[in-house]
């Protein structure tokens, strides 16, 4: 067999074995000296940028461009991705996140950041005093970036879509030997800390304190954090490596390189144990003490660590060195007795046609499920095709002997290898590993595959894994939308041929990269066949489409939007030109108003706003209840009474519809001078009473005359002025004066409320004088009326003239029967009534 | 597929919780916690301060208060990101304190229930995103009970009809939509209202957006066809139905609501009438409220929902039969705790002890409700309270409301509180399609004499809202007059549907309810008369039988569904009517239907847009325990209100007084709180 034996390249580390896979050959060019090169690779096998070391001195090649340039290439090398001309400044910091944005830092604090790999970046500043000082190296993590800067300062971003640089905990002065951080997800605190070597020990800074570790072992020249966020390796001057947890409580293991030379780097492979790499040399650090060592006769590697392995870099090759895989191990592991190796060698069997498969089987049959399921995993695991295909035939010999199987694992590996094999091809250059590709998820990697262009394959793999294919007909359009030469009616057509009729396109998104590439009528054009209302909103609004944009925004329903746009307008709009976009649109002015009377944050109405709308709205009642309301806040009479007077001016234009309106503001503001005469003149407080309340208090204080005066001004009802006048002179208790009133003829409010007023006042002799004048009431209420004002024997006259017996009886009752008003009672009712008992 | 999970109330509080404590979890140590007013008592209702404490929050403050200060180095505001005032009140205080700050503080915000774009505008203009920490707190529904959701958006009756500002309606379509998402499209969207048509409008929006948007994942299909578990979807606009809650609720619950006022199943009691609170947070410790608000007043919360059994067995019924029920539990209790005489063996003896807790709790509670009920009952014997009732009964009974006008004339000189007699006349004028220009002027004088010319602003704010104005007004053309069938859906014909829906149940049994017009004493809420349109067609029509509709019966079978029967009566209430139904395109959600269907108990979500009062929440409970074998009933709503609320809307609250504020204690003297 000339396949290799998957075993071949094994190394025993301990317990465990590493193995090294040659992924691709003929990676850089011989030309190319990596020895110059900064070099940051992507996580999950992701693009590769190579700087040139500015520290490095280079021959001068007259082949080549001398102009500093950031390229990237995939794993596999050839032709660089993209090649970004650089000349912003000196680089001091190069890295990538978990979604394959390139970051560039420049000595100065600002980053760039390259979103795709097309070229196209954002960027910010670190600020916090980074300009002045300097960044001296940064450290990145999956979505964010530490820098340190050459004052000891640390800078913490922990997102870039919105960028918030925050200053760390300042770790103490001196020299920072190595640094590292521990990404925010692995920590306690949630947030990013920072290991620092400075002098013999760690400090770890977070956003709050910065900690001495208490070491003494070093200074150290590489600190590194294993990718679980539990270990840290630290490599101390004199060439020992020590590995202890995160926490640094407690010394794992310690190993001697036995090296002068200090490394280039020191990074973790998977959890279990550490790579060094000088210029051509590499060693594996395992646990208690192992170690494996690999040469390359190349030329400088370099290495790019990865969630599961390293990835080692050199001119004419790229390997990925992993711990072997457990199911891998067993699997093929030499002599070897488990079941899954058994399998393995049964279809070999079978394949030379040999009875020895069937009796390998049935050697393993108890353990048949558990093998084929150790298969199925191997072949996730293997990078050669020859290898996932024998272990899936082997799986797939087993499950056939097997009466019932669950072939949906089966079934997903066999999808996913064809996935990752297509990738792993050097013209895409993705060398995922199992691990990563579940990490990265299949969403993950067809972004990572639109980011190359390769839409072709992106939209294959969604159609095999049966993934929405909307981004990538968005991803699509945009590029062509801003790469394409054709015009713009030709190219609105072609979109929009591919894509109708597809779900959850977002035409938004592309008529977005139209006008950003200046093809605003193309955008327009795009907009239209946006079925989402709100989405058209912002896009819309900075291509100063804005009577568009409100109505868009309105049919959406979504008030932040209308709110938003009219926001804009109101800003950019003179006043009147404001207005008549507005008015044609009932909501648009409602929010309007709505959003003026509520006002800024101290709830002061927007009044000028209001009173213009309304006048140029010629809304008459609405601008008159402005200056009513400004009238209730003036400090004083006057001005108030001014106010009012303008809200007249205001209504009298149309004086016959508004004739009550005018009258009232009219009423409110004679009210308001008169009771400004009265403190003056009566030493009291008036200001701010109703007329009924000023009339109560006047009654109340004895000033009958101008009680008499404000009832007759404001045409006060006879009812209500009688009501109020019961009420204050009940309140002054002025029982005189209500007794004179009794003496009237008539009430308009009729007796029945003064008899009720004067009981519940606690005057049951007055109230009885009220009841004979009382009309109208119900057959036998005089009874009660006499019997709650405590007068039963009144009562007992009045059940007699009713010819109540059962009255009367109870109020003989009540009296008692020995009393004098129970005599009483008997001698009035006894005649009528006869001895009731 | 896996099926869809039922719904229920307990998961968005549970989820609701999570989501804050998360949120709070990633600020790392020591946090003061600045509120919006307003969004405090909701959040307390999710979570209590004591857990707060527990995730490092230091002190609570008001934002409103702009007392914040500098104590701790985060800073975490929670407020309503629809308002530009919230921004910019934050942003005013985030610029403060970076002032007054020696150490940098750490900013962040949580916007409820999403970060608007207004809001980061306002934010960035002001100078401060950049320094702040953003994030969304996405809590629209608070389950008030297991079956009452509401947004609690206080000023949600204000927004919708004042202002005419429709995002209550958005909001609420919104959380609607996360509820279809969760457990499938409502199969069938029934309603009645201008606004409640807005909403099933943006149902159907937001559905093809949602098909329309990026990312159908796998988990996203639930959302897209029809739920199994979910009968339907009935949408009631509060503008169609004034009067039910301008009318004084006669449930105990509606009576507590409108003598105390109940603010996020909370209601603030003199201490005197209920006790004081037997430990500190033994009873009422269920509120996110800083303790500053308490303490200084003698008043004491009393936590009122669903757990406190004594108030669930209670709050649903007719007040007049509260003070009977509150003797046979006290009997009860009280012979439940005799019973520990009689128990011999030391099993029996243990048992008793493990209830004792239980007999605490209860006798606690009863202790508390009877003094709530000995105060509703006072209010309930005056003079004033029966004088109003008689007028609204009069007025909802379809007597000639002229005759009533000596009465409102009474009430107004003797200064009854203004909302009960804009109440009052607000019903006169629903009820009678407007008020004559003659006697409305007269009203009015009346109201701006006795009450103050500022409130020439709530007279007009009345105008606005469609409540309180003149048969010639042009907001009140087209008024279908008595009995008329004519031009229709214009305004709510009260007397027309007072006989075809019948409104007015004269024999109501209060003790033992046959009919929800109990919860008026004799009056039907007209609002929950049309839910019963929907689903309680076959009664409904025995009810109504022989008042002229029986013409229709015959189509209103017991299979027919939305309005079918009832399309007449209908369309003399306001606002458009409508009936969708939700179609999957997946064949196979019919066969899953069939074969999940029948027998189960399926959701009806019955949805009050702008605002429900406790009375008909009492009415559709009512209704729900009758169809209890068939289905579930939850109510959403965009908050609770009742017809102080309503009022509160409208009511100008500056005076002219209060400038000189030193004489303003002498000035407040007015003739009730004189004589009393």
């Amino acid at each position: 067999m000339d396949v290799a034996h998957p075993t071949a390249g094994w190394e025993q580390l301990g317990p465990s074995f590493y193995r090294k896979v040659q992924l691709y050959t003929q990676v850089f060019d011989q030309d190319l000296d990596l020895d110059n090169y900064i070099v940051a690779g992507a996580p999950y096998s992701g693009a590769i940028a190579l700087y040139r070391d500015e520290g490095k001195l280079v021959a001068y090649q007259p082949t080549r461009i001398s102009k500093p340039s950031i390229d990237i290439y995939s794993c596999a090398g050839g032709e660089p991705i993209l090649s970004i001309p650089w000349d912003n400044g000196s680089i001091k910091g190069l890295g990538w996140s978990e979604d394959e944005k390139l970051l560039v830092v420049t000595a100065d604090g600002t980053v760039r950041c390259y979103f795709d790999l097309q070229g196209e970046f954002t960027q910010f500043s670190l600020g916090n005093g980074a300009e002045d000082s300097g960044v001296k190296s940064c450290r990145f993590y999956a979505h964010g970036l530490v820098a340190l800067l050459n004052n000891n300062s640390l800078i913490s971003v922990s997102s870039y879509s919105e960028p918030r640089p925050k200053l760390l905990a300042p770790p103490p002065e001196g020299q920072v030997h190595s640094w590292s951080l521990i990404p925010p997800s692995f920590t306690n605190s949630r947030s990013v800390e920072v290991l620092l070597s400075i002098g013999q020990t760690i400090y770890v800074s977070d956003a709050t304190a910065c900690e001495d570790r208490g070491l003494d072992q070093g200074p150290f020249t590489h600190i590194t954090v294993s990718p679980n966020g539990k270990f840290v390796a630290l490599y101390t001057k004199a060439g020992r490596v020590h590995v202890i947890n995160s926490t640094f409580e407690e010394n794992l293991s310690e190993h001697d390189s036995k090296s002068k030379i200090p490394p280039k780097y020191v990074e973790w492979c998977g959890k279990d144990a550490v790579v060094i790499a000088w210029e051509d040399e590499v060693h594996l650090v395992g646990p208690y003490g192992s170690s494996a060592k690999f040469y390359y006769d190349s030329g400088r590697v370099h290495l790019l660590p990865d969630y599961d392995g390293v990835r080692i870099i050199a001119n004419d090759r790229c390997d990925f060195l992993q711990k072997v895989p457990e199911d891998t191990e067993e699997v093929f592991k030499l002599g070897s007795d488990s079941p899954a190796s058994i399998l393995l060698d049964a279809v070999e069997q079978l394949e030379m046609q040999s009875p020895k498969a069937d009796d390998n089987v049935q050697l393993i049959r108890p353990h048949l499920v558990e093998a084929v399921d150790k298969c199925v995993n191997a072949a996730g695991q293997e990078f050669s095709e020859h290898w996932q295909k024998q272990l899936l035939k082997a799986a797939s010999f087993g499950k056939s002997v097997l009466d019932i199987y669950n072939s949906d694992d089966f079934v997903d590996m066999c999808e996913t290898l064809r996935v990752l094999n297509a990738v792993r091809n050097y013209k895409i250059g993705l060398p995922l590993s199992y691990e990563q590709y579940q990490r990265l998820s299949p969403s993950g990697l067809i972004a990572r595959l639109l980011n190359r262009h390769e839409y072709l394959l992106a939209l294959r793999i969604t159609a095999y894994l049966r993934l929405p294919t909307d981004k990538i007909y968005v991803h699509w359009a945009s590029t062509k939308v801003r790469l394409g030469s054709e015009d713009d009616d030709t190219t609105c057509r072609k979109i929009v041929e591919k894509l109708s009729g597809k779900p959850g396109i977002s035409f938004e998104a592309i008529a977005r990269a139209a006008y950003e590439e200046g093809r605003g009528r193309l955008a327009t054009e795009l907009l239209n066949h946006e079925p989402r209302a709100g989405r058209q909103v912002p896009l819309l609004l900075s291509m100063e489409e804005d009577e568009l944009a409100l109505d868009k925004a309105i049919e959406s329903g979504d008030t932040d939007l209308i709110y938003f746009v009219l926001h804009q307008l109101r800003r950019k709009l003179p006043l009147a030109s404001f207005f008549r976009v507005i008015n044609s649109r009932p909501t648009a002015t409602a929010l309007v108003e709505a959003a003026a009377h509520e006002g800024d944050g101290d709830g002061h109405e927007d009044t000028a706003m209001l009173k213009d709308l309304y006048y140029q709205d010629d809304r008459r009642i609405d601008g008159a209840a402005v200056f009513v309301r400004e009238a209730l806040r003036q400090p004083e009479n006057r001005t108030a009474v001014d106010k009012l007077a303008l809200a007249a001016k205001l209504l009298a234009d149309n004086a016959k519809e508004n004739a009550f309106e005018i009258g009232a503001v009219r009423e409110a503001g004679l009210l308001l001078r008169m009771q400004e005469g009265f403190d003056r003149d009566l030493g009291d407080h008036f200001t701010g009473l109703s007329v009924n309340q000023t009339m109560f208090k006047l009654w109340r204080l004895g000033y009958n005359g101008r009680a008499k005066k404000i009832q007759g001004e404001f045409k006060v009802p006879e009812r209500v002025s009688w009501w109020v006048r019961l009420q204050a002179l009940v309140a002054k208790r002025d029982w005189n004066e209500i007794e004179e009133i009794a003496k009237q003829r008539k009430s308009p409010i009729g007796w029945e409320p003064f008899f009720n007023q004067c009981l519940q006042a606690g005057n049951p002799r007055l109230a009885a004088v009220f009841v004979p004048k009382c009309t109208g009431l119900e057959h036998g209420a005089t009874i009660m009326m006499y019997e709650k004002c405590g007068m039963r024997v009144r009562a007992a006259e009045e059940a007699v003239k009713l010819k109540d017996g059962e009255s009367w009886a109870r109020l003989l009752e009540a009296a008692g029967r020995g009393t004098n008003e129970g005599r009483e009672i008997e001698r009035i009712g006894g005649a009528v009534f006869g001895d009731r008992r | 597929m896996a099926p869809q999970p039922g719904f229920d109330t307990e998961q968005i509080k549970d989820k609701a919780r999570r989501d804050l404590l998360h949120l709070l979890e990633g600020v790392r140590g020591k946090k003061n916690l600045v509120i919006e007013e307003k969004l405090a008592g909701p959040l307390g209702v999710i979570v209590k301060a004591s857990t707060l404490r527990e995730y490092d929050v230091d002190k609570i403050f008001f934002l409103e208060n702009k007392n914040t200060d500098t104590s701790n180095r985060n800073v975490v505001f929670i407020a309503r990101g629809e308002s530009a005032r919230n921004a910019h009140a934050i942003a005013d205080q985030i610029t403060r304190l970076q002032r007054e700050a020696q150490t940098p503080l750490e900013f962040h915000v949580f916007w409820v229930p999403r970060r608007t774009l207004l809001s980061d505008k306002i934010l960035e203009e002001a100078g401060v995103l950049g320094d702040t920490n953003v994030a969304e707190l996405p809590l629209y529904f608070f389950p008030l009970d297991k079956d009452v959701l509401s947004l609690e958006l206080e000023d949600s009756f204000r927004d919708l009809y004042l202002a005419k500002d429709p995002t209550p309606v958005f909001l609420l379509a919104r959380a609607l939509m996360g509820i279809q998402q969760k457990h499938g499209l409502f199969p069938r969207i029934v309603g009645k209202g201008d606004n409640a048509k807005r909403v099933s409008d943006l149902l159907l929006r937001m559905r093809q957006e949602l098909l329309a948007g990026e990312d159908v994942g796998e988990a996203d299909k639930v959302g897209l066809s029809p739920s199994t578990s979910t009968e339907s979807i009935i949408i009631i606009d509060r503008e169609v139905d004034f009067v039910t809650p301008l009318l004084t609720q006669l449930t105990y619950e509606g009576l507590i609501d409108e003598l105390f006022g109940i603010q996020n199943n909370q209601t603030d009691v003199d201490s005197t009438i209920v006790g004081a609170a037997p430990q500190p947070g033994a009873q009422g410790g269920s509120t996110a409220t800083p303790a500053a608000t308490d303490g200084q007043t003698r008043k004491r919360k009393i936590q009122l929902d669903g757990s406190d059994k004594l108030f669930a067995q209670l709050r649903d019924t007719n007040f007049a039969v509260v003070g009977t029920q509150l003797h046979k539990i006290a009997r009860r209790l009280q012979s439940d705790f005799d019973s520990r005489h009689s128990s011999k063996t030391t099993a029996e003896l243990r048992e008793f002890v493990q209830k004792l807790p239980g007999y605490q709790a209860e006798q606690q509670s009863l202790k508390i409700h009877t003094g709530l009920t000995e105060e509703i009952m006072k209010y309930t014997q005056t003079e004033l309270f029966t004088k109003l009732l008689e007028v609204q009964q009069n007025l909802a009974a379809g007597a000639d409301p002229s005759s009533q006008f000596d009465a409102i004339e009474e009430l107004i000189a003797r200064d009854t509180p203004l909302p009960q007699v804009l109440r009052l006349m607000c019903v006169y004028s629903c009820i009678s399609g407007g008020i004559k220009s003659k006697e409305l002027d007269h009203f009015r004088r009346l109201i701006l004499q006795g009450y103050g010319y500022q409130h020439l602003l709530t007279l007009h704010n009345l105008e606005r809202l469609q409540m309180f104005l003149s048969r010639s007004s042009p907001l009140a053309s087209m008024i279908p007059m008595s009995g008329s069938a004519g031009a229709t859906g214009n305004k709510t014909n009260y007397t027309y549907l007072r006989k075809q829906l019948r409104l007015i149940v004269d024999e109501v049994n209060e003790e033992d309810p046959n009919d929800i017009a109990y919860v008026y004493s004799g009056y039907a809420p007209l609002s929950v008369r049309l839910v019963q349109c929907i689903l309680q067609k076959q009664y409904l029509l025995s009810l109504t039988r022989g008042n002229g509709v029986a013409s229709a019966a015959g189509s209103a079978g017991s299979g027919a569904q939305g309005w079918r029967g009832f399309d007449d009566a209908v369309k003399h209430a306001r606002g458009q009517t409508f009936d969708e139904v939700q179609k999957g395109e997946d064949k196979a959600v019919k066969a899953r239907a069939l074969l999940s269907g029948g027998g189960e108990q399926k959701t009806v979500f019955v949805v009050f847009v702008g605002g429900i009062s406790f009375t008909e929440i009492a009415a559709l409970r009512f209704i729900a325990k009758q169809e209890e074998a068939r289905r579930k009933i939850v109510i959403c709503t965009t908050s609770i209100i009742s017809g102080n609320r309503m009022m509160d809307a409208a009511i100008e609250k500056e005076s002219f007084e209060k400038r000189n504020p030193q004489a303003s204690a002498a000035a407040t003297a007015s003739p009730t709180t004189a004589t009393r």
